[in-house]
């Protein structure tokens, strides 16, 4: 276990913290929605099949077990998926945001939740990941000192779109 | 071979600064364990039963002089004067300290090296045909495609989180040196109808404690498609492979338990939405990285043949070596030789750092400055002339790197054991080191023929047991060590997993049931062309088990 006990949850963006997010993440409900909720998968999915109206504003949050296909065709209801990067060491969460970028072509923001190090923001943010919540200290302190880790290197191409870096490394090298 | 550039080089630079802070964060204790232990692992550091252990990465098992040399700087400098060589092509050093890993890091770096995904579960190394680029049997060099594989599947962002390790080795020629059917993807590269290249692509082999023969799930793959089509693979397994237990992690199991064929389909519908993507490897790509593979110039020295046939015949320990040592080359003038890392009673795999530096300045001065390393934990030098086969003998003999015994019987790959490693439950090295002696008469060797043993300390069979001719298996029972047998495991393009024979033996015992064993085969074979492995594919086990216990029930 860390040593340093869970603070606050914070959200982070490239740019930088965001004190006014108003996304809330809310357990399955009866009733109406309110805007900005985070609904869980199974929950969204039979409100949809129920044909029930949603709020303008929608968020779903994915665990890993879920499959992103089944998400797929009702990415233009939602403007926020949250993905759960349940353990250190349990990396499917990667391909979950790399299928929504790549796959289906989903452009809202995709939220990184549960267990975030910064050891895996770097890649997070290349498998297309564009917000993190962040509860672990040492994890909130790097990032307010802008030291995200990673390298800045890449071999290949990923999910992120890359100007800077182009694809391969082979290829920078037979252009250059 | 492949020379870092600027880009290589910043990569492995900023890995190295990445990882020294990583270990700072530890050591001041703001990353936990649990966090830091996947991190060390994608860069080599395990935590062994005496020490931590450093493995370093030897893409495709090629080396440099140069590299060589720095290795066994680290042996000397930071080791205790020697390093091990490993079933995947790699080096481990065994007593580095952990403040001292960043350094080594960085002193690997200076020479183009890293241990980057030398553990952990994420791609490991990618192996090949220890003779790639020389062979005169192969189709094409793997190499290139290897390369491109460790380029691409370094540092993943998607790929770096696996459910268990995963690995990768790919072979160009129609014989087996790189054991790809018990890899989690086994590339074969060969040509198609129209002459074009391409792999037939395998799934889901492995060792361990579940033993399995990977299933071909492509005959023929276009190479512009290798990238799509492994991270088709690579995506279903990260998102289906198991991870509720550690032992049915890898790709076999799932390989098993999802089918063979449901499992391709998986892989085909997740590779036709990739396989036009950016993945797509035209051929400037393929060709851009192959440049960097291109043989050395080996100009014409057909006067080796005479001079060679006059050497031997002067020196008959010199003909055993060539005979046994010395492989064909694509260039008739030319020969691959193998540096036996298995004398006599030594340990399998290990070299002292003089060692060491004896192998590079012979590669240098006699081997066009290139060194392999090979899964059977010897090493290569691809390509020397046939004239100058005598001098690179004549300056092995005085370091003990000479030993005639490629392939033969005192050839044996074994594990760390429980000499080293935290998960043993047996010592693998005295084992072989006996049975090495015991079997240390050159012409008895040469007599029996080839013959592949190989021990593993413990079920997940890092000595690749299950695919010796003879495995051996050390396994703990009541506190004792106890060593099962397995016969007819073969790592080639027959590729077979061993069949237990029987009760295990305890230490003092496995000796003689080895060399029982051998006795059996000698007064079974048709003849000296029916290698052990042949006989006992055509005789099954009952008459060896028959040897090995009814023979100890009288003497009994």
């Amino acid at each position: 276990m860390s040593l340093f006990a869970a603070a606050e949850p914070r959200l982070w963006r490239e740019n930088g913290f965001v004190d006014d997010d108003p996304w809330m993440i809310v357990e399955e409900a009866q009733g109406a929605l309110p805007e900005h909720a985070v609904l869980p998968l199974a929950g969204l999915l039979a409100r949809i099949s129920a044909g029930e109206a949603l709020p303008q504003r929608l968020g779903v949050r994915l665990v890993a077990d879920d499959d992103v296909s089944a998400l797929a065709p009702h990415l233009g209801v939602v403007s926020l998926v949250a993905l759960t990067f349940r353990a250190f060491n349990d990396g499917r969460a990667f391909s979950q945001a790399s299928l929504l970028r790549e796959r289906h072509g989903y452009g809202g923001d995709i939220r990184a939740i549960g267990d975030v190090l910064i050891d895996q923001v770097a890649l997070m943010l290349r498998c297309g990941v564009t917000s993190v919540l962040v509860s672990h200290p040492p994890t909130i302190r790097r990032l307010a000192e802008g030291r995200i880790g990673g390298i800045d290197q890449r071999y290949q191409p990923s999910a992120a779109p890359d100007a800077a870096h182009g694809s391969y490394s082979w290829r920078r090298r037979a252009v250059a | 071979m492949y020379r870092y550039d600027e880009f290589d080089r910043d990569f492995v630079t900023g890995r190295v600064d990445q990882f020294r802070d990583q270990v700072a964060r530890r050591l001041t204790g703001e990353l936990a364990e649990d966090a830091f232990k996947p991190l060390r692992l994608m860069n080599g550091v395990y935590l062994q039963l005496h020490a931590y252990m450093l493995r370093v990465a030897i893409p495709y098992g090629t080396l440099s002089s140069r590299q060589m040399r720095r290795l066994a700087y680290i042996a000397r400098v930071y080791d205790k004067g020697y390093g091990h060589f490993t079933t995947r092509q790699n080096i481990q050093f065994n007593w580095p300290a952990l403040i001292d890993t960043p350094r080594i890091l960085e002193e690997l770096a200076q020479v183009e090296m890293h241990a980057i995904q030398t553990s952990g579960n994420c791609i490991r190394n990618v192996t090949a045909d220890h003779f790639a680029g020389a062979a005169a049997d192969e189709v094409a060099d793997p190499r290139p495609y290897a390369e491109i594989l460790r380029q691409w599947s370094s540092l993943h962002p998607e790929f770096s989180f696996l459910p268990r390790k995963f690995k990768i080795a790919v072979t160009g020629a129609e014989r087996d040196r790189a054991a790809i059917q018990v890899h989690d993807i086994g590339l074969h590269l060969k040509r198609g109808q129209d002459g074009s290249l391409g792999f037939a692509v395998h799934v889901g082999g492995g060792q361990g404690r579940t033993p399995m023969v990977a299933k071909k799930i492509r005959d023929f793959l276009p190479e512009q498609h290798l990238l799509s089509y492994v991270t088709a693979i690579m995506r279903v397994y990260n998102l289906h492979g198991r991870r509720d237990n550690k032992y049915k992690a890898r790709i076999k199991i799932l390989v098993h338990e999802t089918g063979a064929d449901e499992l391709a389909r998986q892989v085909e519908a997740e590779w036709e939405a990739l396989r036009d993507g950016e993945l797509r490897l035209p051929a400037s790509d393929i060709e851009a990285i192959r440049t960097y593979f291109a043989p050395p110039a080996l100009p014409d020295r057909a006067e080796g043949w005479a001079v060679l046939a006059v050497q031997k015949r002067d020196d008959p320990a010199f003909a055993a070596w060539v005979n046994r040592n010395v492989t064909p080359h694509r260039h008739p003038d030319y020969a691959c030789v193998t540096i036996s890392l298995k004398p006599i009673g030594g340990i399998p795999g290990d070299a002292t750092d003089d060692q060491m530096e004896a192998v590079a300045d012979i590669a240098e001065r006699l081997a066009f400055d290139e060194i392999r390393v090979t899964h059977e934990q010897n090493l290569v030098l691809p390509h020397v002339a046939l004239a100058d086969l005598k001098a690179v003998y004549d300056a092995l003999v005085p370091h003990d790197l000479a030993t005639a015994n490629a392939g033969l019987v005192t050839d044996i790959i074994a594990c760390p054991g429980l000499d080293y490693c935290a998960l043993a439950n047996a010592r693998s090295i005295p084992v072989a080191q006996q049975l090495s002696q015991r079997f240390a008469d050159a012409a008895r060797q040469e007599e029996i023929g080839e013959l592949k043993i190989k021990i593993s300390g413990c079920i997940n069979a890092c000595g690749h047991h299950h695919v010796g001719h003879i495995g051996i298996l050390g396994v703990e029972k009541k506190g004792e060590e106890l060593y099962q047998i397995t016969l007819g495991g073969s790592g080639d393009e027959t590729t077979s997993i061993g069949e237990i024979i029987g009760p295990g033996f305890g230490p003092d015992t496995i000796v003689d049931a080895v060399e029982t064993l051998v006795d059996a085969y000698l007064s079974l074979r048709l003849s000296r062309d029916e290698t052990f492995l042949a006989a006992v594919r055509r005789l099954g086990l009952a008459p060896f088990r028959a040897a090995l216990y009814e023979s100890a029930k009288e003497a009994a």
